[in-house]
């Protein structure tokens, strides 16, 4: 190869040699959430180009659908984002009841929201430990899993399982609660309260974690609208929208008489009745830092979401309500939802023909769109902040290959 | 104890120094291993306790004594997996080099009054030196392992080495200055008496110098957050990636023994090495040369107090890993070569100039 | 454990005849570093190169411990082996690409270099051999140096690399001050060594730079990243 451009007069002398590599990132490395896997073309350090592969994980999980009725794809819902496995049971169980015209109890209502808020704190929990693990701190994942434990315990009351639910069904909820239940729900809320403080001292403030965090994988809110990004993701760039909020009338109705600010900078602060820690001056909006601070901040949000919904429920009288048969018909006609799952707006696309199965079940994935940004992100950065901004976009590829 | 097995046993001379030089390298090799091994332990232990949880509690009784043995065990049973385009010889040569360096830099290291194998009138520059080889074995590995995360972490290693040398070697020089010398047994020595006698609290200047060393010194054994060579969530385990078994638990050995080689020398360059926060030998009218079991006696107490304070070094080392987040490569350089190394040299000149204000101390 | 090598030398000098401790691990040393010398020229391979160097190298190190001139042992360690060190980084970083990493020298090189090393071989040799005798001074010499009470310092090597010498040249017996001049100490071949050192390092950066085409400056892909170097 030398020998042909020494031959070449075109050519002048530059510089040091560098080369580009190849570098495989997953399927199998520690810390692509899963089975991604990335392609990073590097210079050095300096990634220049990376290419997420995904598919790893695919079930055929919308094709299932189609060959089974709307209440038993339930489960299946669970095992998409299965951090967040009560929230996608919501997200399809609304869409269902939207396509059917259902209207559930007021009782159930107020536990839905009850419960799909816990699985927000649970899920975001995970997405903040994993992400001290992405940037090597290992402790605050077991500080992050041993609180989540805690919700886990309350929904096995709840429901049973710990991980695939299946509880919010169509039409309701699969049992109501037990005994006993709530005030173990709000004692595990005083308990969780102070420690968030915690998080924020161990990640949030650490000169360390801002340093990794800020300025890092800026995402810009044109950027992210364009790339249809949703959740944290999109209000850490600043967009202030949130599915609860400005969603269709059957979801955002489940939010009735709610009181809740969507975590979003705005006009530089954020929604500041509490002590949060100040934004640092590393950070720029759209980074990881505040990807991560919006959903630390969602945490507490969902806090008093509970509350009032603890308050709410407890003040229902009347029953549950029952949900629909397993091999109830669903009317003729298409649907499409979209709710605020904890890592986005999970939308469900169902075709119904009259008969128990849906004819088309879609599922539109808030994490492949977030890490459809992957490579915008990663233009440039060091192989140290691929993990970084990997993790700020808290993907779950079972979401994602579905 | 040469002059005795010679004199009294009639053992030939070059018979009693290899046999002197075997127990040597025998002591500190049991060291090494068994300070490893008491570490490892520790870690999970320590680490166990931070993050809420137990770690080992089945393995060898109560408190999972046995698990560090019955981890060596388990490597030792481990399929020795090699890449088949791996440089072969400089494969298998990377593990040794490194814990060979470590080794080494052993000889130098005193544990007590009286209490080294080589006892070096360059005894700090001896170490350190030797320290540097570690690295070697660490860009040998990362080039031999013909893996792209064991290369990032080999060439990350060797940033990160021309670093943080700099500012390590400019806090080291601090103590040799003030004792005047480059004899570890002799900086410990003058360190002798109270606590404040200790170089740590001999002038606002060194007590900074030490908190720079501890930094470097951290950097300098590869832990969190400096830990950019194997930085497990990026290179997935670095310049280790295709080690297993015992070539692996080598390149581990090395990791604990350099923290406990490190820690020591923090506690002599600054601690008083083997002298004790109170002087308790001397108040009690004690000393090394005050007959037989006496003197044992003193050395036993000296042993106690160094494996102590350079064990809460490496319990230090340990907290820090477990509460702090990793730095980015560019990062641990700027750490070392803008901040430490700037601030080593103006406290190294303001340690100079105190010692020109108040020459005999303050 | 009063042990302590330095004091051993002593009692070794003084075994008669055959093959003592020091002669063992004298000879041992001086094998590893002369056959690993050899390794490095006939090795092809860059870090095999410097492994062999830093071992050859190292051995070196072993022969000043050996010797009891711990000063120069442990800067033999620090300069050499730790710029070795340097140098595999920088022989891995420059020649990474396919050509380089085994080098395959041709048979004109390999006579040249034979040529210039064997004639530096012979000029060293002579040196040695027809040095002053060090044999005659080591009976008390040695044992003088080895076992006097006094801690042996490295500052008149240090003020000699300064360029002033305080110590006598104690092989040809001559005391500095009297013949009226001052020597001028280590100073002149530390400053060549040093810049013989630039020199080796400015050829490698020349050898390995790349060659990029004169146009289109788009396409030089990589050169906007360098945010690290």
């Amino acid at each position: 190869m030398s020998q042909v451009i020494d031959d070449d007069p075109r050519i002048i002398e530059f510089d040091v040699r560098t080369d580009e590599m190849l570098v495989n990132m997953g399927p199998q490395h520690p810390s692509t959430h899963g089975v991604l896997r990335l392609v990073l073309r590097t210079d050095g350090e300096v990634v220049s180009e990376v290419e997420p592969h995904i598919g790893y994980l695919h079930r055929c999980a919308e094709k299932i659908g189609e060959n089974i009725s709307a209440r038993q794809f339930i489960p299946y819902t669970d095992r998409m984002d299965y951090l967040a496995g009560m929230n996608m049971n919501l997200g399809w169980s609304l869409a269902v009841e939207k396509l059917m015209r259902l209207q559930v109890t007021e009782k159930a209502r107020h536990l839905r929201v009850l419960i799909a808020e816990l699985g927000r704190i649970a899920s975001h929990l995970v997405g903040m430990g994993a992400y001290g693990l992405d940037l090597g701190t290992f402790s605050p994942f077991l500080y992050a899993f041993r609180e989540r434990e805690k919700i886990l315990n309350l929904f096995e009351e709840a429901c049973g399982a710990r991980l695939t639910y299946s509880y919010i069904t169509v039409g309701g909820l699969t049992a109501d609660l037990p005994p006993g239940w709530l005030g173990r729900c709000e004692a595990f809320l005083n308990e969780f309260e102070p420690i968030i403080r915690e998080y924020h001292a161990l990640l949030t403030t650490n000169a360390i974690f801002v340093k990794r965090t800020g300025g890092i994988g800026v995402l810009s809110p044109e950027m992210a609208i364009n790339y249809g990004c949703s959740g944290p993701v999109l209000r850490g760039s600043g967009v202030d929208q949130d599915m609860r909020r400005d969603g269709e009338p059957i979801y955002t109705a489940m939010y009735d008489g709610y009181a809740f600010e969507v975590a979003v900078m705005k006009d530089g602060t954020y929604p500041r009745d509490r002590a949060y820690p100040a934004v640092p001056a590393d950070a720029v909006l759209g980074d990881c830092w505040h990807r991560f601070f919006v959903r630390m901040l969602e945490v507490v949000q969902s806090m008093e979401l509970i509350r009032q919904a603890i308050d709410r429920y407890s003040a229902c009288t009347g029953s549950l309500g029952e949900p629909v048969k397993i091999a109830e018909k669903i009317p003729a006609g298409d649907v499409y939802l979209e709710t605020e799952c904890p890592k986005g707006q999970m939308g469900f696309y169902l075709i119904g023909n009259g008969t128990p199965k849906p004819w088309r079940v879609r599922a539109r994935s808030s994490s492949f769109s977030n890490l459809s940004v992957l490579p915008e992100l990663c233009h440039g950065c060091l192989i140290a902040d691929v993990p970084a901004i990997v993790g700020s976009l808290d993907i779950v590829m079972g979401e994602i290959d579905r | 104890m040469a002059e005795y097995l010679i004199q009294t046993m009639g053992l030939p001379g070059w018979l009693t120094w290899s046999l002197l030089a075997v127990l040597s390298a025998v002591l500190i090799l049991n060291l090494m291993a068994g300070g490893a091994l008491v570490f490892i332990w520790a870690e999970r232990k320590v680490s166990a306790r931070i993050q809420d949880r137990l770690g080992p509690t089945r393995t060898g009784g109560r408190f999972g004594w046995l698990q560090s043995l019955a981890d060596g065990i388990k490597l030792l049973a481990k399929e020795d997996l090699m890449p088949e385009r791996a440089d072969k010889m400089l494969f298998r040569v990377a593990p040794y080099v490194s814990f060979c360096a470590s080794f080494a830099a052993f000889i130098g290291l005193p544990f007590a009054f009286d209490m080294v194998a080589l006892r070096l009138n360059v005894g700090v520059f001896y170490v350190v030196a030797v320290l540097g080889l570690e690295v070697f074995g660490v860009i040998l590995a990362g080039y031999a392992s013909a893996s792209k995360w064991s290369l990032f972490g080999a060439m990350r290693e060797a940033a990160q080495v021309v670093s943080y040398e700099v500012p390590l070697g400019m806090c080291i020089v601090v103590p040799v200055m003030l004792a005047g010398t480059m004899d570890l047994v002799t900086i410990a020595e003058k360190q002798s008496g109270w606590f404040t006698n200790w170089y740590l609290f001999h002038d606002p200047f060194t007590f900074v110098v030490f908190w720079v060393y501890t930094t470097c010194a951290v950097a300098s054994v590869n832990r969190a957050p400096f830990d950019l060579a194997e930085a497990e969530s990026e290179l997935v385990a670095g310049f280790h990636t295709e080690y297993s078994g015992l070539r692996w638990s080598f390149f581990y050995m090395a990791e604990y023994s350099s923290m406990f080689l490190v820690s020591g020398l923090a506690a002599i360059l600054f601690l008083g090495g083997w002298n004790g926060p109170v002087p308790i030998a001397s108040l009690l009218g004690l000393s090394e040369g005050s007959g037989e079991s006496t003197g044992a006696f003193v050395r036993l107490l000296g042993l106690a107090n160094f494996l102590g304070k350079a064990t809460l070094g490496v319990l230090f080392m340990m907290w820090i890993r477990w509460t702090l987040p990793r730095l980015r490569i560019d990062q641990v350089m700027t750490t070392c070569l803008k901040y430490c190394t700037p601030i080593a040299a103006v406290m190294f000149a303001g340690a100079m100039t105190w010692l020109w204000v108040f020459p005999g101390g303050c | 454990m009063s042990s302590s090598v330095a004091s051993l030398l002593p009692v070794l000098a003084a075994a008669e005849g055959g093959l003592n401790w020091q002669g063992f691990l004298f000879l041992l040393f001086a094998v590893l570093a002369c056959s690993l010398a050899v390794a490095v020229v006939v090795a092809d391979n860059v870090v095999r190169m410097s492994f062999y160097l830093v071992l050859s190298l190292g051995s070196t190190a072993g022969l000043f411990f050996l010797a009891g001139a711990e000063f120069v042992g442990a800067m033999q360690l620090m300069i050499y082996v730790g710029g070795t060190l340097v140098l595999l980084v920088f022989g891995v970083m420059l020649t990474a690409q396919e050509p380089f990493v085994a080098i395959k020298t041709p048979v004109r090189d390999k006579l040249l270099a034979g040529l210039v090393g064997g004639a530096l071989l012979a000029v060293l040799l002579q040196a040695a051999v027809s040095g002053p005798a060090w044999s005659g001074s080591t009976a008390e010499g040695g044992n003088a140096v080895a076992s006097s009470s006094g801690q042996p310092s490295a500052t008149p090597l240090g003020m000699a690399l300064l360029g002033v010498r305080v110590d006598g040249d104690v092989a040809s017996g001559e005391q500095s001050p009297a013949d009226g001049q001052v020597r001028s100490g280590y100073l002149l071949p530390f400053e060549i060594v040093s810049v013989h050192l630039l020199v080796v390092l400015v050829g490698a950066a020349y050898l390995a730079r790349s060659k990029r085409r004169k146009s289109s400056g788009g396409q030089g892909g990589g050169a906007s990243t360098g945010g690290m170097r």
